[in-house]
Parts: structure tokens; sequence; C-alpha cells
């Protein structure tokens, strides 16, 4: 529905304040909106639902995958409270989160403004454009393609040790994946590479609708580049900051793709993490039961941190609403 | 109750199995005896050694049942190996498949009933005579699923087993005679390390460091361990004996130059690509590499047992199984009998497979050949020993995991040997239930 644009009057101190439109609607129509939902909660109940409720039922059984499954309540559960792996796994996820949403996201913050605030004005907007698209590069190729790739040049004889020689630091030659000490941080390093463009992409899209004049004014008033990114850019565009938060949130809670084509989780758990975790032992070990226990697990926690995030965005958009 | 739970539980694993299985339709009529359709499934390349001699195998078929229709379809390894129960246990399997031979693939159907006790078969036909007792544990199975006895529920067509390749250039053009011994072995590696070459090519990422434990531990192993680690017959000592010795000369080797200190991250692939580029003197791997380091090597290359193992890992390949809701079993029966002729195991020979009933005079290639005396030579003895990762599911990655550790350093063969070991004693506890 259009709101059709009035110029509206300066009210004056005698004109009572309008009363604030209602919220309700007709009843009639609600239904029709419902109907539009149809297909689309039907899919979701098909594709999302029902697996959802299957997984949560297998969660409480013990299952080979093959066979008729053996009620056993709780104990997958309790299990997974002594799994060592499972905890690693958990410990993994907040290097996921750091590299995942924490670096990116700062990192995106900086690049965007300077490519919005610097490059696009002091070169052509079209070197702005292409350095965007290099960054966001590593987000249009297939995970696996960029993890094995990634793999070759961490490997011991990969492009980066020779590089480390070419340039005289030889002795810092690694097997970077390959040391439980190097192999998380280098995941993380590749991670960080993978997700960069995403938040420089939306920032520079969230910078384009703030308004010029608000730079042009605080220019006016002799705040510098670090003023205006603090007193403007961040307060403009924090709608956007917490969409990126949000979605790479759960990217980092349920991140696979990289981990199977790079490290399968190893060397020693080193980088292992839940969701391929809940693979490995549904699949490979057969415990269909207790894997399905980790993905449960894991489904409540992206769960309850979505709802973390939306109330906290819901909040922060109350108080700029200033109700 | 138990309806629903099924139809929930198979509804949560498709939605979980990554990969569909396409469903092909068609109406299978008439009983077993008169079956007009044969549908085959096998993950084999076209042009690798099975693919080529089944291929030729369904031609025969159809030669000698005019009016059955052979419908083949090849089907990716990963899919088998994920959603067998699955397809197998619905209407639209096929009547005969290629599938994975060990207790957590062909074990675990056999003990769910999914597929047909192949024993009656086996002794009418022949098929028991045909293949070496090492070969035959990969095909039956007790009623708890565990391989080396009980009835057939499978039955192997090729064999595989871990050899050592070598690049015969690198070893003329530093003076280095095959060895036969594990004090000639050690010596051609110390001449290899003299020259700042590192002589055996390695993967900690993945099963190579496994098998090469393996192959260490068997030069001290009898068939008795072999009984007591890969079929739960007793409880076996990580702590001494064989895997004791194979992880102190696995840490040994490492430590000594003979294996690549950062080589822990490496994969299969990368050891292969690495000795196809000549890179590498020697690897110790299975016989599965053979085909492609006769097409893609330019290096002179040969094989050679590894040194004083009487005992090597190895087995039978993957199994012809035919599920219990088979419609034609009576040909699949006749299918699996062409496969074992000699006129298709030759084939699989002469194309670098390894034949479980090949006759070495027929095949032309004298490496080929070589491959298959080597074979025959272990197999004769008893000498498959099957692999390290068997036991129990998922213990691959505990011997990965472990492995990586002592290439590494990150830990003694003691830790390695407590790494691997609990798992190992969990997993038989849930299978044997002791």
């Amino acid at each position: 529905m259009a709101v059709p644009d009035t110029v509206a009057a300066a009210p004056s101190a005698a004109t009572p304040a309008p009363a604030p439109p209602s919220r309700r609607r007709p009843r009639g129509r609600d239904a029709a909106y419902w109907l539009y939902l149809l297909p689309g909660a039907a899919l979701f109940l098909l594709v999302i639902g029902a697996p959802l409720v299957g997984t949560g039922y297998l969660s409480l059984t013990r299952w080979s995958g093959v066979g008729d499954p053996t009620f056993v309540g709780f104990d997958n559960y309790q299990r997974l409270l002594h799994d060592e792996v499972f905890w690693a796994s958990f410990r993994n996820t907040v290097a996921m989160i750091v590299a995942m949403v924490v670096a990116p996201t700062l990192l995106g913050l900086l690049l965007a403004s300077v490519l919005f605030d610097v490059i696009g004005r002091r070169f052509k907007p079209r070197t702005a454009a292409a350095l965007r698209a290099a960054f966001y590069l590593p987000q249009v190729l297939p995970v696996v393609v960029a993890g094995i790739v990634w793999g070759w040049i961490l490997r011991p004889d990969g492009a980066f040790n020779s590089l480390l020689d070419a340039v005289g630091l030889g002795a810092l030659r690694h097997d970077w994946l390959g040391d439980p000490d190097t192999a998380l941080p280098a995941v993380m390093a590749v991670m960080i590479w993978v997700q960069i463009g995403y938040p420089v992409v939306v920032f520079m899209a969230a910078l384009q609708r703030v308004d010029p004049e608000l730079y042009e004014a605080a220019e006016v008033d002799g705040a510098n580049w670090l003023h205006r990114f603090r007193a403007i850019t961040l307060p403009q565009i924090r709608p956007e900051t917490f969409v990126v938060a949000l979605t790479c949130t759960i990217a980092a809670l349920k991140v696979f793709g990289p981990i199977f084509a790079l490290t399968r989780g190893g060397p020693e758990n080193a980088t292992n993490v839940p969701s391929y975790f809940a693979y490995y032992t549904f699949f490979k070990k057969l415990q269909v039961g207790y894997g399905s226990a980790i993905s449960t697990v894991l489904t409540l926690i992206i769960v309850v941190v979505a709802g973390v995030f939306i109330g906290m965005q819901a909040r922060s958009e109350r108080r700029d609403r200033g109700f | 109750m138990q309806r629903f739970r099924r139809i929930v539980a198979a509804l949560a694993l498709a939605a979980t199995a990554t990969t569909t299985v396409a469903a092909c339709g068609g109406d299978d009529s008439g009983d077993d005896s008169g079956a007009k359709t044969l549908k085959l499934w096998h993950y084999e390349g076209e042009n690798s050694a099975m693919g080529v001699g089944w291929n030729r195998a369904i031609e025969i078929f159809k030669a000698e049942h005019p009016g059955v229709e052979v419908r083949f379809e090849r089907k990716a390894f990963e899919q088998i190996q994920q959603n067998a129960g699955m397809i197998i246990n619905s209407s639209e399997g096929p009547d005969i498949m290629e599938y994975n031979k060990g207790n957590a693939t062909a074990g675990l159907l056999s003990s769910q009933g999914l597929l047909t006790d192949l024993s009656g078969e086996a002794e009418k036909r022949g098929w028991a005579d045909k293949l070496s007792p090492s070969l035959q544990t990969t095909a039956r199975y007790t009623d708890k699923g565990v391989m080396g006895s009980g009835n057939w529920f499978g039955v192997p067509n090729y064999g595989e087993y871990v050899t050592v390749y070598y690049n015969k250039d690198l070893f003329d053009r530093n003076g280095v005679t095959v060895p036969t011994t594990m004090a000639e072995m050690t010596a051609a590696m110390d001449t290899f390390v003299s020259k700042k070459i590192t002589p055996l090519g390695m993967a900690g990422a993945e099963y190579p460091a496994g098998q090469l434990f393996y192959q260490l531990a068997l030069s001290k192993a009898d068939r008795t361990f072999v009984d007591n680690y890969q079929l739960y017959k007793n409880p076996v000592d990580f702590t001494a004996g064989p895997l004791r010795y194979g992880a102190d000369t696995f840490a040994d080797w490492v430590r000594k130059g003979y294996v690549a200190k950062d080589s822990a991250s490496l994969k299969a692939e990368d050891m292969g690509t690495a000795f196809i580029a000549g890179k590498t003197p020697m690897i110790v791997s299975g016989s599965w590499w053979y085909g492609r380091f006769k097409a893609e090597m330019k290096a002179n290359w040969d094989t050679f047992l590894f040194p004083g193992n009487s005992l090597n890992a190895g087995s039978s390949g993957n199994l012809w199984v035919v599920p219990t809701n088979s419609k034609a079993k009576s040909l699949a029966y006749d299918f699996i009998d062409i496969t074992l002729r000699p006129e298709i195991q030759d084939l699989i020979g002469n194309n670098g497979g390894v034949p479980v009933a090949g006759d070495p005079a027929r095949i032309s290639d004298p490496k080929d050949r070589k491959l298959i005396e080597d074979f025959n030579t272990v197999s004769k003895q008893d000498g498959l020993a099957f692999y390290p990762d068997w036991p129990v599911p998922g213990y691959y990655d505990v011997l990965v995991g472990g492995f990586q550790g002592l290439i590494n350093g990150s830990k003694s063969p003691d830790q390695v040997l407590d790494t691997i070991a609990k798992p190992y004693a969990d997993g038989v506890k849930e299978i044997t239930g002791k």
C-alpha cells in the first residue's frame, strides 16, 4: 500500500496531535493475506518442519540408519554432556564466530567506509565498484572449490610456504593445516577471506542511502573522517550491521563446507565444528540417534541466538523511533 | 506406533541425506524365475578395470538371456555408502548391486535382513571354490553382521592389497636396488635420506598413514592377531606386541626422515600426484593406484611387496549383493556367475585390476602380471589382513587423527596408542556387546 504524499503542515500548539492510525484492519482482508502464505507454509512444513520433528524424534533413539530405531529417551543428550569432542567443537565455533562475524564485520565497516568515503570521492566511483567486486569474489566461489584451493596454498609444499621462501622467511615454513596449533588459525584466516566481501557489499549499499548533507554538514563543522565515521556512519547503518551480524553468526554456527574441504575437522579435532561432528557421527559412525541429538542441540542454539539478535534489533529500532 | 516410527525415521533420514536417489520407474512384473528385467547398480568408473569387465559381463548376460532387459545405473560411491539402507529397503531398489564390504556396511545390512543369503548359490555354483579363505572373509557375515564366518551375503569380484610402488629411475640414479628384507629397505631409505630425498611419500590427512602403521604392525603379527583385531575373537593389546611395534617404528621412521614431518595435512591424492611427478622414490599404498600410475606416469616405475611381510593390508574388493527385495534373484545369481568366469576375470586383469579368480598366464602386460602374481602370492598364503580402520565404524578418522600426531610430532607413540585404543574398545563393545 503506497501512502499518498501529503505536505505536512507544521503542527501548531493549538492543533491537537492527530490520533495514531488504527492498527486493526478489516477481518476479511486478513484472511486473504493468509491465503498468500499457504504455499510457503506448506513448503516450510515439508522441507523444514517435518525433518525437524523427525530429527528430534531420532535424537531420542539408538539407530544405525537401518532397521527399527530403539527408543532410549535422553541418553544421547546425557552422552553429549560428557563428550569431549562435542565441547571441543563448540569451542571451535567461538573461533568461527570471531572469524566469520566479528573480524569481517569490523573490517567490512572499515573497508566499506574507506571505499565509499575516500576511494569513491578521490577516484572514480568505478574504482570503488571494482574493489568492492574484488572483495566480494570469494563469496561467489563455491565454498568447496575455495577450500580445496586454499588447501593447496597452505600445503607444506604449497604457494604460501614458497612465498615465505621467496621473501627470505624460509625458517617460518610450516605444515599450517597439519599442526593442531596452527590449523585453527589457518582455517580462521581462510574464513575471514571468504566472508569479508559480504559485509563490505551490504555496508556500501547502506552508505548509499545516508543523506550526503549529513556528511557535508559535519565537514563544515570541522569533523574529521574518524568523527564522521563514529557520529554518522555507524548509527546510520546500524540496521544493516544487525542483519550482517545475525546472518554471519548463523553461518558460523552451522559452518560445514570449508571444514569438510580443508581439514575434515582435524588434526586431532583441532578444527572440528558441531555440524561436521554431527555429519561424521551420523554418516561415518552410523550413530544416527547421537548425530541427530547433536543436530538438534545445534538447531536450538541457532534459534535462540537468532531470537536474541532479532529482539535486540527490534529494541534498537524502537529506541531510534523514540517509543 | 512402530509404523509411525519407521515413517518418521525414514523421513528424517531422507531429509538429512545429502544426495537424492533418483527413482527409476517401471513395474517389474512376474515372479522371480520369470523376471524380464534385471536392475543393476554399481559405482565403478566406465574405464576402470571393473567397469570394463562388468560392461562385457552385461553383454554376455544379454546374449544368454534373450528377452531380459538389463537396466544398468551407474551410482556414486558416496551415494551408495550413505543411502544403501534406505534404497534397498524400498521397492525402487536394484535387483543386484555393488556394495561396500565390511561390518559397518554389508554386515549391517545383512544383520537387518536386507540382503539375500547366497550360501546355497555359492556352494552350488562353485563360487566358494574360486575364492581363497581370506577373500571369503568379506563375503560372509554372522547374524550380528560381523564378517569372517556365517552365511554368504556378498560375492567379491576383484581383490586389492597394499604394496610398495617405486620409481625405478630414482632408484637407478641413486644406486638403490629393490629391497627384499626390512634391513635392505631401511638401508635403501637411509641412502635417499643421505641425498636429501625423502624416501617415502606420505599423506597424514587420509588413509596412507594408518596403512603404513598397519603394515609395520603386521610385520610382527600372525593370523591370530588379525583375527583378534578384525574379528574380535580376543581382546587386543594396544600397549605391546604388533601395534606397539607399529607405532614405535612409525615414529622412528618420521624421526629418521623416511617420512616427511610436514606431511600431516596431505591427502592421498597429494601423495599420488607427487609420486606421479617423480618427486618421491616410494609410496606404500594400495593396488587401486595401479591403473592411474600406468596411465599418467612418465618415469619408469614398478611394485614390490612390503619387504619381509607375510601379512599385508588388503582384502577382496567390494561385493555383489542381492537385496532381499530383489525381484529377479535368479537372474542376479546368473550375472554374478558370469563376472567370475575366466573371460571377465582376465579382462579385469588386463585392464590393471586384480581379479580374484584370474590366471596370470593369460595377462599380456608383464607389469599387470606381476601385480596379479603378487596378489595371488599374498592371497594363497592367507596373507590378506584387511585394513586397520575396519573393525569399528568411524575408526578411519580416529586413526587419521592419531597418526597426524605422530607425523607432526605433537604426540608420542604411547599417546597415539592411547588415543586409538579407546574408540576401538568402545566400538567393539557396541558391536559385540562385550
